[in-house]
């Protein structure tokens, strides 16, 4: 018997909680879809370093994880005292609490299991989504296939059942505490406006915003405002935007009363003391909720524009990043790269090889200007840290953070037009006087024409400034760390080879491996591929004076790939699939984040159309007509759908915009500031819709539904 | 102009062709302006559907309901609206007051969503309140308040726009007698001084007796009348009595 009547109950109930259904659903459809990224054979197989993936979405389920248990619990909770008076009958009928508690878990775990189920079949949906788009990105083709692992199927039903086990918890100990008069009386009580202070409450508003504004101003200026940031003021920071989060209702709330009680010009218009009342009693009796959905919005925020950040970085940058087909660093100037060449004419089909010396003519003065004047080294290099100061030249010189070689970086002009021409640029010409600049685009828009400051000496004397060139050409130290500097070849004389380097340009693409096989060939200087910085150079260094280290990465941060061995078709599925590694868990986190607190906001209504439908019978009565109900409807819905949303974008934006400021600065991607949060606000807004509008169809009906009853 | 209220002949059933309830059957009757009619009858006996449609709420299956000139049951859903909220005050049992808001924001809400200005609504609302005794509980909310106040304020938000009739339905049934003895001389005093016609449906004799006439519904009909007339209240209210006793037998018995 209490098996039907759990079963008629979670009818019922799913009906009644639709989008809390749904919500589910769309959350087991989403761990099912990204669990199989895990556990994908081709996927392990084909990446080195799925291991990445592999933790990133791992930790995106354990916060996922926590957040599904507090909705599950917050609804589970909320659905009891929604039911207390069905709860009061059945204790009234002599059942034993224990045997409610047990038939109210029942329903809650048919309904998890329906959830669930339903969500595996939209998950199977989403996978077959997901995996295309990765293998789009490993430059694969996806053949739709169902991948129904066990091991994914395991996790999935641990990560959803973690969540119900975590939310259930402590379930039991309520319905302990019960007694039927309480319960039956539960669903009679209406809110108790309860006010005081408000008059002292209402300036948390106004402080709250306050700091608000302060803490973007630290934001965007506090290295130059208060002397850079230290651990102390980031915590300080960080606190207090959170207590601000929360604290920003009770004085919103407050606010609104304190300004209804003076009179405000506005609660004299239509119905807006009616939807401003609503709102203040809601978020007064709210608020602790209403800062936790705030909380959780921001964080979607971000994670979603972080998303865009890296994703926008792997379809624009990464081409740029490596514009050669093949193109192999030594730094022993004598070597002759014959075992990669063999290597190459074994597996390719070479068009074009060609091997050349970036030189030096044992001069800094470049690095030394762009070490004292970029941002993103501050005044590290400047005596006494200093503004305005000298440069530092014994600190630069003795540095090793691989930013720059210890020498400028040379080119001679016959092997610079003849990588252009490889890169199908058009060549360049110099006069045997002139020379020219080589620089990373993202380094010349914050330097800009610096070549005054510049003397480069040529055979017959100074050589005269012949322009920038900015084309993608492979300056992460292959081509020079950010910059080369390029001389005709009759004025090079006095350079001396620094490092070689080979570039191929192939006939199709470069099979998969490659880059794997020229690692193998295990150069002394190498370590898998990478050079070894620290060990063996030193030691050499020490040796033989005449060495010195002559490798570097440039300038670029955030995402650096620095290897010998680069094979652009190899390397760039393999970066997009680390890069997926951000892009994947931040957007799963975000969306799973919205939807929940989402759901909140729309049981939370949806059940007060329920409960307090008779304030909008009275709203008729005293005269207004349906669509003005409607419209009031409508208002009272956006104004508390819109509160925490805004209040959240208007606090992730501040971030939003300065971490895509430091993104765009250190790629040097070339990207509108704006731009990755306003995806993400648009992509939020979307979803946000689509809530919207089912919750507010199911407050119509619900509140219409009344009236139909009441006339029959 | 609207001087009176003509009830014309008016049918409510309920359900559908295989089970129909006759409501109110065959209803007519008239109410002069400054009238204080009350509607009595036991549970349902259709006292509170003839209200209803009286109150535009429920619509009539047959018949007309005349304000002076306007017939209500011709009217669009839309107009319907308006023509509540320009005559028409409704009092309610259980009050039907918005717990969210004060007692005097109840009234100004009133008064807002009649498009009238700030001050206009401030006169208007502070001359209510001072009437009906509640401008200490202003700032009060309801639940903060007693029965009798939450429902002398719903009389002020009733009132405040000079209906032409006022429809209190079962007003008194939540009160204590005390409370109810203070409300219904607030109804008299209103008819009196502010010339307010009331239609007040209760089943209550004591509520029914300061009424200045009565109609007996019974399964939906009109079976008796009372006119108070010159007489002391509790006189009528033993005429009251006297009618209720019967009510209890045949239908033909009361006659």
């Amino acid at each position: 018997m209490l098996g039907k009547l759990a079963v008629r109950n979670v009818k019922r109930s799913a009906k009644d909680y639709l989008v809390y259904v749904i919500t589910m659903m769309l959350v087991t459809a989403l761990m099912f879809a990204f669990n199989s990224i895990l556990f994908s054979p081709d996927i392990r197989r084909r990446i080195d370093m799925a291991g990445i993936m592999t933790a990133m979405i791992g930790l995106a389920t354990f916060f996922i994880v926590i957040i599904v248990a507090w909705l599950i619990n917050y609804m589970v909770r909320f659905m009891l005292e929604k039911r207390s008076r069905e709860f009061g009958t059945y204790l009234l009928l002599g059942m034993k609490k224990k045997e409610i508690a047990r038939l109210y878990m029942r329903e809650n775990v048919i309904m998890g299991m329906g959830a669930f189920i339903a969500g595996m079949a939209m998950g199977v949906l989403l996978q077959q989504m997901i995996m295309a788009v990765l293998y789009t990105m490993l430059q694969e083709n996806y053949h739709l296939k169902l991948q129904f692992n066990r091991w994914c199927i395991l996790m999935t039903v641990c990560c959803y059942g973690g969540c119900y086990v975590l939310a259930l918890f402590r379930c039991k100990r309520r319905f302990k505490k019960m007694n039927i008069r309480d319960l039956m009386d539960a669903g009679n009580k209406n809110e108790e406006v309860k006010e005081s202070h408000e008059r002292v409450k209402q300036w948390l508003l106004p402080l709250s915003l306050v700091f608000l504004i302060f803490f973007g101003v630290w934001l965007f200026f506090g290295a130059a405002l208060f002397g850079g940031w230290n651990g102390g003021t980031v915590i300080g920071f960080l606190v207090g935007l959170i207590l601000v989060i929360y604290l920003f209702y009770i004085g919103l709330s407050s606010f609104i009363i304190c300004y209804i009680r003076r009179g405000g010009a506005l609660i004299y218009k239509g119905q807006n003391l009616f939807l401003l009342r609503q709102l203040s009693s809601k978020i007064r009796t709210m608020w602790f909720t209403m800062g936790t959905l705030t909380s959780l919005f921001t964080i979607a925020f971000l994670g979603c524009t972080v998303a865009m950040m890296f994703s926008d970085y792997q379809s624009k940058a990464l081409e740029d990043k490596f514009p050669f087909d093949v193109q192999i660093n030594s730094p022993d100037v004598e070597y002759d790269f014959s075992e990669e060449i063999q290597i190459l004419n074994e597996y390719t089909e070479v068009k074009d090889i060609y091997p050349y010396y970036i030189c030096e003519n044992g001069t800094d003065q470049v690095n030394v200007w762009l070490r004292t004047h970029l941002r993103c080294f501050g005044t590290m290099y400047r005596k006494g840290g200093k503004e305005d100061a000298e440069a530092d030249l014994e600190k630069i010189r003795n540095t090793d953070d691989g930013s720059y070689c210890r020498f400028d970086t040379y080119m001679k002009l016959s092997d610079y037009n003849y990588l252009r021409k490889m890169l199908g640029y058009q060549e360049i010409s110099l006069k045997a006087d002139e020379y020219a600049l080589h620089i990373k685009n993202r380094v010349y828009r914050e330097t800009g024409d610096f070549a005054g400051h510049l003397t480069v000496e040529g055979d017959a004397g100074e050589l005269k400034f012949a322009g920038y060139h900015m084309e993608s050409f492979s300056q992460d130290g292959h081509n020079g760390g950010d910059y080369v500097i390029v001389v005709p070849d009759e004025s090079a004389g006095n350079l001396r080879p620094y490092y070689k380097e080979l570039v191929a340009d192939l006939k199709g693409r470069a099979p998969a491996g490659l880059a794997d096989r020229l690692d193998d060939i295990g150069r002394d200087d190498e370590v898998y591929g990478h050079l070894d910085m620290a060990g063996d150079l030193d030691d050499e260094i020490e040796e033989d004076e005449e060495m010195v280290p002559n490798s570097c990465f440039g300038t670029d941060q955030i995402i650096v790939y620095a290897a010998v061995n680069l094979v652009r078709d190899n390397l760039i599925p393999e970066v997009k699939y680390m890069l997926s590694a951000i892009v994947f868990p931040c957007f799963y986190l975000g969306f799973v984040f919205v939807c929940v607190a989402l759901t909140v906001l729309s049981v939370q209504q949806l059940s007060d159309s329920a409960k307090y439908k008779f304030r909008y019978d009275i709203l008729r009565k005293i005269g207004l007509r349906k669509n003005e109900v409607a419209a009031a409807v409508a208002k009272q819905l956006f104004l508390y759908y819109l509160c925490p949303a805004v209040f959240a974008a208007g606090i992730a934006g501040t971030v939003a915009i300065f971490i895509s400021g430091k993104f765009i600065f250190y790629t040097g991607i070339s990207t509108s500031v704006f731009q990755y949060f306003g995806v993400s606000f648009l992509l939020f807004f979307g979803i946000y819709g689509l809530y919207f509008a089912a919750t507010y169809a199911g407050f119509q009906r619900n509140i219409t539904l009344h009236t139909r009853y009441e006339l029959l | 102009m609207y001087d009176n209220i003509r009830v014309c002949d008016v049918e409510k059933y309920y359900g559908n062709d295989s089970n129909v309830t006759k409501a109110i059957d065959r209803v007519s009757f008239t109410v002069e302006r400054g009238e204080f009619v009350g509607v009595m009858g036991a549970s349902g006996s259709g006292k509170t559907t003839l209200l209803n449609m009286l109150a535009t709420i429920d619509r009539v299956t047959s018949g007309h309901i005349f304000y002076g000139d306007t017939d209500i049951t011709e009217l669009k859903d839309e107009k319907l609206s308006d023509f509540r909220k320009e005559n028409l005050g409704f009092v309610f049992q259980d009050y039907n007051l918005l717990d969210t808001l004060t007692m005097e924001e109840n009234i100004v809400l009133a008064l807002t969503i009649r498009k009238e200005g700030k001050a206009e609504i401030q006169r208007k609302c502070g001359e209510i309140m001072r009437i009906l005794g509640i401008e200490e509980i202003k700032n009060k909310f309801p639940y903060q308040v007693s029965g009798g106040q939450k429902q002398r304020c719903a009389c002020a938000r009733a009132l405040v726009n000079r209906p032409r009739l006022l429809l209190a339905d079962e007003p008194t049934g939540a009160l204590d007698s005390r409370s109810a003895q203070t409300l219904l001389e607030t109804f008299t005093d209103m008819n009196h001084s502010l010339n307010a016609t009331i239609l007040m449906v209760t089943h209550d004799a004591f509520s029914a007796s300061y009424c200045s006439r009565i109609l007996f519904l019974k399964d939906g009909r009109i079976f008796h009348e009372l006119v108070r007339g010159k007489k002391e209240r509790r006189v009528f209210l033993n005429e009251i009595l006297d009618v209720l006793s019967l009510t209890g037998g045949e239908l033909s018995d009361a006659r």
